[in-house]
């Protein structure tokens, strides 16, 4: 056995432990979802009531469903059994995360380089950046809920990556023959780690939101998670850190690009896009930190930041309109 | 624009009777409210508050992100003006009109610079004052404490038999040691504020945005870029005529360029040949040179690759492509040489299938030129026409036709690497097909027609060299660097306030005390009591500030502690 088929059965046990880790997160929401029998309206406190129904728009109707008192996180009573699949599910995490960090590894060392050379690796180390980021942060916020959201898009291209864009591990062309890749290329999976987590706290506020303020007749999970406005705000900080990180990625890029290419801006596709996705975030934190404009309103422009992170990373790399300088996916 | 008055209100009676006019079905009068009026002057701060404001620079950053992205559809002239023209010639339609609206210049365009432009100025405008306030605001003292800090997002209260002074001491120490700027209005309260590094971060980084901008005009007006095709074995002398091609910044004298000498040595080229996906993709560029800064300066030997450039007189030497230069010979009739020269062929494809071109302008009776490919590892049956299957010289073959007539129609310049077939006839075989010759290296083909003949005497390597300047660049980095450092201060650091009042606890039998009287009321346990009373608030969202306020509780109960070991 070798280093690169070690690492490939590493990623091939990861993936599988990041199935049954979705599978428990899954489990763990179907725990939270409140039972319409448990949800008493006298638990709620009246103020917090009054609001909602206030928001419901027609509180006589309202009178016979229970109107979302399960409101916020603080007033919401996890149940043992929730907490124990949560913990499972977590656990699952870890091991799995831990599994493809070492097959990222276990291919750089393989390869005597950073292991990011190519469209696989890209993909692979980007998937490992995002578990990893979540394994850190999830236990100390209490971030059970977003499991599903994160493992499910991770095994998706976890399987796209090994499906579609396999490549041998191979030595590197020459041009990314250098320590930078390891410096800009590495924040720019922390970042994409980031926007990642804060697109799915993003949705999952959206969603929230337009809950609180139509309750929904049929209580789910969606009400076990904090309000709307903490889940806002996790967002923006999320995206926020991967802001800065994407402002770095950005300048350590121009850094590299003048020493490879002689020139530290030349509008080559990538840098387009990076450019992009740079000013639509920037909008995005110049909106929420604009008065008067709606957190909603922001959280789409953060949506569609994601989508060109998305586009960023896969069209960019993969379609010949795009042909530029950085075409380093493999797939020629 | 909320100072502007406005003369509808139920107040102005005219307002009030154009409306009951209206109402009753009458013509009124005047149909529309008079506006005051602006004037010029009013119009332009009127349009100058438009633009400086955050939900104007808000618009013009999404526009940008969009203004951007055609640049990544479409070829762009500045990045490969070949694949414009091959656009331009595919989409004989819409391709004039997209030229026409800066399609292929994007990032020149009048429109994605309109942008820009507009956007930096939102930006001084907004910079600037802002600036003014935030250096008022750096010198004065936090304000007033209010009068109901139970009001504030964060509060707290608790008792203590410390006096108030010393209740006060202990929140201020700890406040202090938070690093708050702290102030006192009066006897009973203190005002804290903190994170003037926000706004200090927040005007550095947008003002380190023009810094980068200011960077890039300064690259552009006096930066300049020069690129040579050196042949293995050949030497460069720089010169503003010595370069295949030289684009000066405006502002560049282009007498001054530093007079380096360059001779590529040898090329070392590798090219992964084990079968795979990533089967002929590069592995190594590495151009062996040696450089004298000037003409009879002492040379070295340096080594320019990929990432690696190489530094003379403030320019530096890029090694940027690479290819095949085919030495080429042909011959008259009576065989006197009329060409000979390592010709470059640019490559094509990733397996580098390269064209060139070779012109023989002292071929008589008519002129001629020849036109063809250089394949590197020639596929032999060319049934899908002249291709290379592997980038290295394994098989290296070229495939040539051959024109004849006027080289240079109207003495116009034209490139080295296209032929201008405007006036010229392709020659034919006696059997009436177009003449095609393939070579391997020392072979020699006879031209039909008694022309001559061809011989591809030997390959040899160039390197595609740059060599550029970017005086810019320093200033772009060190306000990149500013920028981030900006950013970090003005997202992370938050803008707080915390206040503490202080105030003898009511006794059973309380009753008026004049301020500041020590022996006041006794407490429950029949020491002076205080009341503390914490208020904090931030700006945005700020878990931290509930830690501070705890902070100060803890102080002050530590404060009675420390006093009690005291005693």
């Amino acid at each position: 056995m070798n280093l690169a088929a070690n690492a490939n059965a590493a990623l091939y046990a990861a993936m599988i432990v990041y199935t049954l880790a979705m599978l428990a997160f899954t489990w763990h929401l179907a725990a939270r979802a409140p039972k319409v029998a448990d949800s008493k309206v006298a638990e709620v406190p009246a103020t917090e009531r009054e609001s909602v129904l206030v928001g419901a728009g027609a509180p006589t109707t309202s009178e016979r469903r229970p109107a979302t008192p399960y409101a916020a996180g603080p007033g919401f009573e996890e149940s043992l059994k929730s907490r124990q699949r949560g913990s499972i599910a977590l656990m699952l995490t870890y091991l799995a995360s831990a599994l493809l960090v070492s097959s990222v590894l276990m291919r750089g060392l393989a390869v005597g380089r950073p292991p990011w050379g190519n469209m696989f690796e890209f993909a692979t180390a980007a998937a490992a950046a995002v578990g990893a980021a979540y394994s850190v942060l999830a236990k100390r916020n209490n971030w059970q809920w977003l499991g599903v959201f994160i493992v499910t898009p991770i095994l998706l291209v976890l399987g796209l990556a090994l499906t579609v864009l396999y490549t041998e591990a191979g030595e590197l062309m020459p041009a990314l023959k250098s320590y930078w890749l390891g410096i800009h290329v590495t924040v720019a999976f922390l970042a994409v780690a980031f926007f990642t987590l804060g697109c799915a706290v993003g949705l999952l506020y959206l969603v929230r939101l337009r809950r609180e303020e139509k309750p929904p007749a049929k209580p789910n999970f969606i009400e076990s998670l904090p309000s709307a406005q903490s889940l806002e705000r996790t967002a923006y900080s999320l995206n926020m850190v991967a802001f800065i990180l994407w402002t770095f990625t950005l300048i350590a890029g121009a850094i590299w690009a003048k020493q490879a290419w002689g020139s530290y801006w030349q509008w080559d596709p990538k840098e387009v896009w990076t450019f992009v996705i740079w000013t639509v975030y920037a909008a995005y934190m110049h909106s929420r930190a604009t008065a008067g404009v709606d957190h909603r309103k922001s959280m789409y422009i953060a949506l569609v930041g994601y989508v060109s992170v998305i586009v960023n990373f896969t069209l960019v790399n993969l379609v010949s309109t795009f042909v530029g300088m950085h075409n380093y996916s493999g797939m020629g | 624009m909320s100072t502007d008055t406005d003369p509808t209100t139920a107040q102005d009676p005219a307002a009030a009777q154009d409306s009951q006019r209206i109402r009753t079905g009458m013509r009124p009068d005047r149909q529309e409210p008079t506006l005051p009026t602006l004037g010029a002057v009013g119009m332009l701060r009127w349009g100058w508050r438009q633009l400086t404001s955050m939900r104007t620079a808000l618009f013009l950053l999404l526009l940008l992100s969009i203004a951007a992205v055609p640049g990544s559809i479409f070829p762009q002239r500045n990045i490969d003006a070949g694949r414009v023209a091959d656009y331009i010639a595919q989409h004989q339609t819409s391709a004039p009109w997209l030229d026409r609206l800066g399609f292929f210049d994007v990032y020149a365009s009048p429109w994605f610079s309109a942008i820009y432009l507009l956007l930096f100025v939102s930006l001084v405008g907004c910079i600037a004052p802002r600036t003014k306030v935030h250096l008022s605001a750096l010198r004065s003292t936090p304000p007033r404490a209010p009068a109901r800090l139970q009001r504030l997002d964060e509060h707290a209260e608790l008792t203590t038999t410390l006096t108030p002074d010393e209740a006060l001491e202990a929140a201020r120490k700890v406040l202090k040691g938070k690093r708050f700027r702290v102030h006192s209005h009066d006897g009973t309260s203190v005002s804290a504020e903190s994170g003037y590094l926000r706004e200090t971060g927040n005007l550095l980084f947008h003002l380190a945005l023009t810094g980068i901008i200011i960077g890039m005009a300064v690259g552009h007006l006096l930066g300049w870029r020069g690129d040579i095709i050196l042949a293995e074995g050949d030497k460069f002398a720089s010169s503003a005529g010595t370069y295949n091609t030289i684009s000066p910044g405006p502002w560049v004298d282009s007498e001054t360029l530093p007079p380096f000498v360059l001779s590529l040595d040898k090329l070392h080229v590798e090219f992964n040949d084990t079968p795979g996906r990533s089967f002929g993709t590069p592995r190594l560029f590495d151009a062996q040179t040696t450089l004298q800064s000037s003409p009879g300066a002492p040379k070295s030997s340096e080594n320019v690759s990929v990432n690696h450039p190489i530094s003379v007189d403030g320019a530096d030497i890029f090694l940027l492509g690479n290819g095949y230069t085919p030495v080429i010979t042909v011959r008259d009739a009576k065989g006197q040489v009329l060409y000979r020269e390592a010709t470059p062929f640019l490559p094509q494809d990733p397996n580098y299938r390269s064209v060139g071109v070779i012109k023989v302008p002292s071929a008589s009776p008519k002129q001629l030129g020849f036109t063809g490919f250089f394949l590197p590892t020639a596929e032999p049956s060319f049934t899908n026409g002249p291709m290379s299957l592997f980038p290295d010289a394994n098989n290296p073959e070229i495939a040539m036709s051959l024109w004849e007539g006027n080289l240079f129609p109207g003495g116009a310049p034209q490139s080295v690497y296209t032929l201008n077939t405007e006036e010229m006839k392709q020659v034919l075989q006696p059997n009436g097909s177009p003449a095609l010759f393939r070579l391997k290296p020392g072979e020699t083909k006879q031209l039909p027609g008694g022309r001559g003949s061809i011989t591809f005497d030997s390959v040899k390597r160039f390197a595609g060299l740059s060599v550029r300047t970017d005086p810019g660049a320093p200033i772009s980095l060190v306000s990149a660097t500013l920028a981030t450092l900006g950013l970090i201060l003005g997202l992370t650091i938050k803008r707080r306030r915390v206040f503490v009042r202080v105030r003898p606890a009511p006794a059973g039998a309380g009753g008026d005390r004049p301020e500041g009287t020590l022996d006041s009321p006794p407490g429950a346990d029949g020491r002076p009591a205080t009341v503390v009373t914490i208020g904090g608030l931030s700006k945005d969202s700020d878990p931290g500030l509930a830690a501070i306020v705890s902070a100060i509780t803890t102080g002050v109960h530590d404060r009675l502690a420390e006093r009690t070991d005291r005693s």
